[in-house]
């Protein structure tokens, strides 16, 4: 047989195939079929848009390194991307990436207003959707405890719960306390279990103002007001975006933390706008589930940092965590299945082996419960000036377990909190 | 073509798309026959009336909220008592806020009935223990004419008997409007509209036949409020907020309101053409809004507008 240019090339080409492949490289019948496709829901406008392009830098960030290291079981990583935005347009864009785009899972969802209405969508496709930030809780309880194909973020309120911990530890000895937080469930929901928390630990705590100032509100002025004539101890703020800043900042103007201790448990969503020459030291700073100056963090955060600071000019916030998490649990969930039947599994089989699953997310060890609540820590501190930052971080880190501070499967929030014995030393 | 033949084709293509359309562009037809509902009664009151509601999600909101609290907190599952119930809510709220609002036209309508719209945004928004605030209510899923369908996948009650159901209130609607249009009364309010002070001569009622578009049109927004709860599952403040009144008088000048059929073309355009662009560009809404602004700027009259001014020039032409 006389061989031509071309089937020389043929030849060529199927040999350096061949020679590529890894031998310790996963099951060839696993490696069947093209990029798998996965769903992202992420904010895109308003005032939650910052929070929506975290989570998705966080999913492209993994995506990268996924791919780079060959995919999930040979398949490389492919995002179809859908806007989250109100309940109606959020569950329509959801249908149309299982129905329409066939996707494999869908991650995403940070409004839990619009989270409560994907849970039953999430059941009815059959296919898994693990959320980012977004709960089926109504208010402080659960309205789906055994999903089979929706895995919710963590419990809304626990940022409030330790922060009500640290209170106690950090400020010991205040009287009065006065509260503001947004005008709708979220702000609600923190203020009602951070003073139940407290007042397990100070009983003797009077909580003499609380304002709830529209979302998106960015005049404070009379709130502020309002807070220095309750002359309270400490002020309490559940703001998490960047009304956090301006509040900080109009807060400082009048000096009012030089007369009262102040607890913000989620504004570290915005911490590298938190600057110092208006961010005081000594308050008592959360940054939900990921702190990206973790002096004990992982190899795989300092790495992410630096690349997140690199591309994107900032800091990271905690979404990027949730979002990362998600992602990370997904593949390891499928490797798993992929593992007891040999071949790529069937989304039944991915939500199954997801439920327990532990994996390693940029804040360490996270896992989903067996009610399917993400399971991680929660990081908080004193704000610090002693950093090579313009904004305030905090010193010392606290790491508060869910295990600790989150209601367990099949319990009633407050019930369980007036189940706690506190010892008041 | 005929009017009429595009009309056959259209409505064919509607019962034949749950055989032959993919199953999520047939979940996308269910907004579209809801929003179509409301649309013919807006259009009383636009097209027909002269007087430009901005707050119309109101009645929408009220048409959702009546679902809601009755298949969640009621236990009442059937959809024809969801539909009139919903119906009769937004005319008992509709004839106090019209009575209010028809007094005044142009900017001063359009005003009034937006701060009524709101009030009702802010009232679901604030009373959390009664409408769920923010997080919305749920809507559980509606019997149909008897028939609880409970056990069917909710893709599969959605596409089919619940899309069928739509549908057929879609056309009773359209079938209830033109006749409305075309009698009389419809007559008179289109007399009001272009010439009140000659309608007050010739012994209509102004502020009256005013009045009755309104509580009209309240009743369709409301219906077809209820309508769009089942697909989502949920019912929130946002179904009542501004940018709700906003979409549906935008859908109403991009299909054309002086056609009757033209709000309803706009419907369906505003829905697929948001979906296709939401889906091609993350920055979606900047272009949405040029493409629909340059439609209206090319199609004043909006596309029904566009299409008779055709017919009407190929007639020219031939004769």
């Amino acid at each position: 047989m006389r061989t031509t240019r071309r089937s020389f090339l043929r030849l060529a080409s199927t040999g350096a195939a061949v020679a590529t492949v890894r031998l310790d490289g996963p099951p060839a019948r696993a490696q069947a079929g093209g990029p798998v496709k996965v769903g992202v829901l992420t904010i895109r406008a308003g005032i939650a848009a910052p929070v929506g392009a975290a989570g998705l830098r966080g999913t492209e960030w993994w995506v990268d390194r996924v791919n780079r290291a060959g995919g999930i079981l040979g398949r490389t990583v492919q995002l179809v991307v859908e806007e989250e935005s109100n309940p109606k347009d959020t569950v329509e864009r959801y249908r149309k990436l299982v129905l329409q785009d066939k996707v494999q899972a869908v991650l995403g969802g940070i409004s839990t207003g619009v989270t409560l209405a994907l849970g039953p969508v999430a059941e009815d496709l059959a296919t898994p959707w693990l959320s980012w930030d977004g709960t089926t809780q109504k208010g402080v309880e659960e309205t789906m405890p055994h999903p089979t194909w929706a895995f919710k973020s963590v419990d809304n309120e626990v940022e409030a719960i330790v922060a009500g911990m640290l209170t106690a530890k950090y400020f010991k000895g205040i009287k009065t306390v006065a509260g503001i937080g947004n005008d709708y469930s979220y702000g609600h929901d923190c203020w009602e279990s951070y003073k139940a928390v407290l007042k397990k630990y100070a009983p003797d705590v009077r909580f003499v103002l609380e304002l709830f100032p529209k979302l998106g509100v960015t005049d404070f002025t009379s709130h502020i007001a309002a807070i220095q004539q309750s002359k309270a101890d400490l002020l309490m703020c559940s703001f998490w975006s960047g009304d956090a800043t301006i509040i900080m900042k109009q807060a400082t103007a009048v000096g009012l933390f030089k007369t009262m201790k102040g607890v913000f448990t989620t504004a570290g969503g915005v911490h590298d706008s938190l600057k110092k020459e208006f961010t005081p030291e000594g308050l008592l700073l959360g940054y939900n589930t990921m702190y990206f100056d973790d002096p004990k963090g992982s190899a795989l955060l300092k790495q992410f940092v630096r690349e997140y600071k690199a591309r994107h000019g900032e800091y990271p916030p905690y979404e990027c965590d949730h979002a990362y998490f998600c992602a990370e649990s997904y593949k390891a969930a499928v490797e798993k299945a992929a593992a007891q039947s040999g071949k790529w599994p069937e989304k039944a089989a991915v939500a199954r082996a997801l439920e327990g699953i532990e994996v390693e997310s940029l804040s360490g060890r996270r896992s989903w419960r067996e009610d399917h609540v993400q399971m991680c820590a929660f990081y908080q501190g004193i704000t610090t000036h002693r950093n090579p930052y313009d904004f305030a971080t905090i010193s010392p880190v606290e790491v508060v377990s869910t295990k600790v501070a989150m209601k367990p499967a099949g319990t009633k929030l407050f019930d369980w909190i007036n189940s706690w014995k506190v010892s008041r030393g | 073509m005929s009017g009429r033949l595009v009309l056959a084709a259209a409505l064919g293509a509607i019962v034949l798309a749950p055989l032959a359309a993919s199953t999520y562009h047939v979940l996308l037809m269910l907004p579209f026959m809801a929003y179509a509902v409301a649309l013919l009664g807006l259009n009383l009151l636009f097209g027909y009336t002269g007087l430009v509601s901005f707050g119309h999600a109101l009645f929408l909101g009220i048409g959702a909220y009546t679902g809601a609290v009755l298949t969640s907190v009621c236990g009442v599952r059937s959809m024809e008592v969801i539909l009139v119930a919903a119906g009769a809510l937004g005319a008992l709220v509709a004839a106090p806020v019209g009575a209010l609002c028809v007094r005044y036209v142009k900017i001063y309508f359009g005003m009034l009935t937006l701060a009524f719209g709101m009030v009702f945004y802010t009232f679901v928004l604030k009373f959390y223990r009664l409408t769920g605030g923010d997080e919305g209510m749920p809507f559980l899923r509606p019997a149909l004419l008897g028939w609880s369908l409970e056990r069917m996948p909710k893709t599969d009650y959605l596409v089919g008997p619940y899309y069928y159901y739509s549908l057929a209130v879609l056309v009773l609607a359209t079938l209830a409007m033109w006749r409305v249009v075309g009698s009389p009364f419809g007559l008179c309010l289109k007399t009001v509209r272009d010439n009140p002070t000659k309608a007050e001569t010739l012994g209509i009622g102004v502020a009256r036949y005013r009045w009755y578009a309104f509580v009209i049109s309240a009743v369709y927004a409301a219906v077809g409020g209820a309508l769009l709860g089942p697909p989502t599952g949920n019912v929130d403040p946002t179904l009542a907020y501004w940018t709700q009144s906003g979409n549906i008088v935008f859908m109403t000048l991009l299909g054309g309101f002086a056609s009757f059929f033209g709000p309803i073309l706009g419907a369906f355009v505003f829905i697929y053409l948001q979906d296709w662009v939401m889906s091609v560009v993350p920055f979606w809404r900047l272009v949405f809004g040029a493409i629909l602004a340059s439609i209206v700027i090319v199609a004043p009259g909006g596309l029904a507008g566009l299409w008779e001014r055709r017919a009407v020039e190929r007639e020219a032409s031939r004769a």
